[in-house]
């Protein structure tokens, strides 16, 4: 197997395993998933970081603390599909992840200013009807700058 | 990207730089990012296929310019 094939295995598997269980894996999970050594595997997350694919916890390289769209950690951006609750690192990617999974769910969140809560709902790979407006606040250029806080 | 209840919230949160756009479009520029990250050939967009994205919904001007 090429170094390009296990990235996109690793990459596959992480996804397999936030989608089938709701939490993103770590490198010793991945690595007895696939049969691979951790260093293997921790390799294979440098680079999907490198490529803007993860972003890896700072202080812990077995760790992923963004598998876009899955975040690793609890966040505001709640979503309930398949039976199952999952976190988006944005409201972006708590869509994403409806998509990703088939386009049915829910987005649960609340508005930063009030604290209302907010619901987004996609049925057969459409937005209900729903209120609200989604803001970025930083240029699609800078987004790598500090995409944790973007 | 968060999600307000409102334009007024938006401004009173103290976001007075950026962009907002109708949930609508989020949805829409979710599913073009997304659908397809769990295929074994999904590679990452270039700067140009990110931009049309963009743009096929509505999202164009300099906000939305990577190159």
């Amino acid at each position: 197997m090429t170094e390009l094939d296990f990235t996109t295995s690793v990459r596959l598997q992480v996804i397999e395993t936030a989608r089938d269980t709701g939490r993103v894996p770590d490198a010793a999970e991945v690595a007895k998933l696939l049969g691979r050594p951790d260093a293997e595997v921790i390799d294979a997350f440098h680079r999907l970081a490198d490529a803007h694919v993860y972003v890896l916890e700072p202080s812990d390289p077995h760790r992923i603390r963004m598998a876009n769209p899955f975040s690793a950690v609890p966040t505001p951006f709640a979503v309930d599909a398949n039976g199952r609750n999952y976190f988006g690192n944005c409201v972006w990617d708590a869509l994403g992840i409806l998509s990703l999974l088939g386009g049915d769910g829910r987005v649960e969140t609340h508005c930063p200013d009030c604290r209302e809560p907010l619901r987004l709902e996609v049925r057969g790979g459409r937005l209900t009807p729903s209120t609200g407006v989604v803001h970025f606040g930083v240029a699609a250029r800078h987004w790598w700058d500090d995409i944790v806080h973007t | 990207m968060l999600l307000f209840r409102d334009e007024e919230h938006v401004a009173r949160y103290g976001q007075n730089r950026g962009v907002s756009m109708t949930t609508e479009q989020a949805w829409r520029l979710a599913d073009a990012w997304y659908r397809d990250r769990a295929d074994p050939g999904w590679r990452r967009k270039t700067a140009a296929e990110a931009e049309a994205v963009f743009a096929s919904i509505g999202l164009t001007g300099d906000f939305w310019r990577l190159g």
